[in-house]
């Protein structure tokens, strides 16, 4: 029989639809009987989501101001170090 | 992104960045970053993605001398922040070493008793959606710190397949992995997710 820490193991294979057709179903023979493994794998559901929302987005000022103050940097050096080789 | 760039202009802009004109590097950080960024995310987490970018306008500043305009600005840069990420990739693999024989996180796998049975259940119960959650800043902060602190290939694997949606097949022949390890990789990413938003969700410390 499938323990919790089996479930445990191949919690992601389940989510993603990797399991064969018996092993699925001893999968959710076991969910329907144990909470707290109905709640990992929510949980982990929920922290893929999390993942997803958290990756998306564009860069924001404070990126471009960091580029900017780095290239301005090394323009100022490699100028400085061009006018020197003249 | 659209590029409000056209051919002429970017001939010009070229020139100018070939002189070194900062107000032209400028312009060109301002138009081409957000693209180079999701290139870059496309391998990384948020933190490194934005420091790859930065080190690319800074490598740009010579390189453009050598580019002959053969592509497109954009397609250039493109690539060579998409090279960077790769490389960074190849010379952590060898650093940090995932124990593939393992399914579980130790730290998860201490809370099962003898029998298999959970000894620390789960603690959270999840009943806001994902975008409700991060609405919470410090607990997006919280995520990106413990995305940069995973061994580079789960992370990889992570953002390649769950955030860009990748084909487990195109994810193991960029990160040059089997995908018997690429579902290790994942699953060890997404248990360390789990128990990091766990500790944020109980005692609100990352
Ligand atoms: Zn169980």
């Amino acid at each position: 029989m499938l323990m919790c820490r089996d479930l445990a193991e191949i919690a992601s294979d389940y989510i993603d639809g990797e399991l064969n057709v018996q092993k699925n179903l001893s999968v959710k023979m076991h969910l329907m009987m144990c909470r707290d493994c109905r709640s990992f794998i929510g949980n982990l559901r929920a922290s893929t989501e999390l993942m997803k929302a958290h990756s998306s987005g564009n860069p924001d000022e404070e990126l471009m101001r960091r580029i900017d103050e780095r290239v301005a940097e090394a323009l100022k050096s490699r100028n400085a170090h061009d006018s020197n080789n003249e | 992104m659209d590029t409000v760039v056209n051919p002429e202009t970017e001939v010009s802009l070229i020139d100018e960045l070939k002189r070194g004109d900062s107000s032209a590097f400028k312009k060109a950080v301002r138009e081409y970053s957000p693209g180079m960024l999701a290139v870059a995310r496309f391998y990384l987490d948020h933190s490194s993605a934005e420091e790859i970018v930065q080190d690319c306008w800074v490598t740009v500043i010579d390189a453009i001398q050598k580019f002959e305009g053969r592509s497109g600005l954009k397609t250039w840069l493109h690539r060579i922040v998409a090279n960077r990420c790769k490389n960074k990739l190849r010379s952590s693999k060898r650093e940090v070493a995932t124990d593939f024989s393992e399914n579980l996180e130790p730290e998860l796998a201490e809370r099962f008793n003898a029998t298999g049975r959970w000894d620390l259940p789960p603690k959270l119960r999840f009943d806001e959606s994902a975008d409700t959650l991060l609405e919470n800043g410090a607990l997006s902060d919280c995520l990106d710190k413990h995305l940069s602190a995973l061994p580079e290939t789960q992370r990889s694997a992570l953002m390649l397949y769950e955030a860009h949606q990748h084909k487990s097949e195109d994810v193991c022949n960029i990160l040059d992995v089997s995908a018997s390890n690429l579902r290790v990789l994942l699953h060890r990413a997404r248990q360390k997710i789990f128990l990091m938003v766990e500790t944020f969700q109980e005692t609100g410390e990352c």
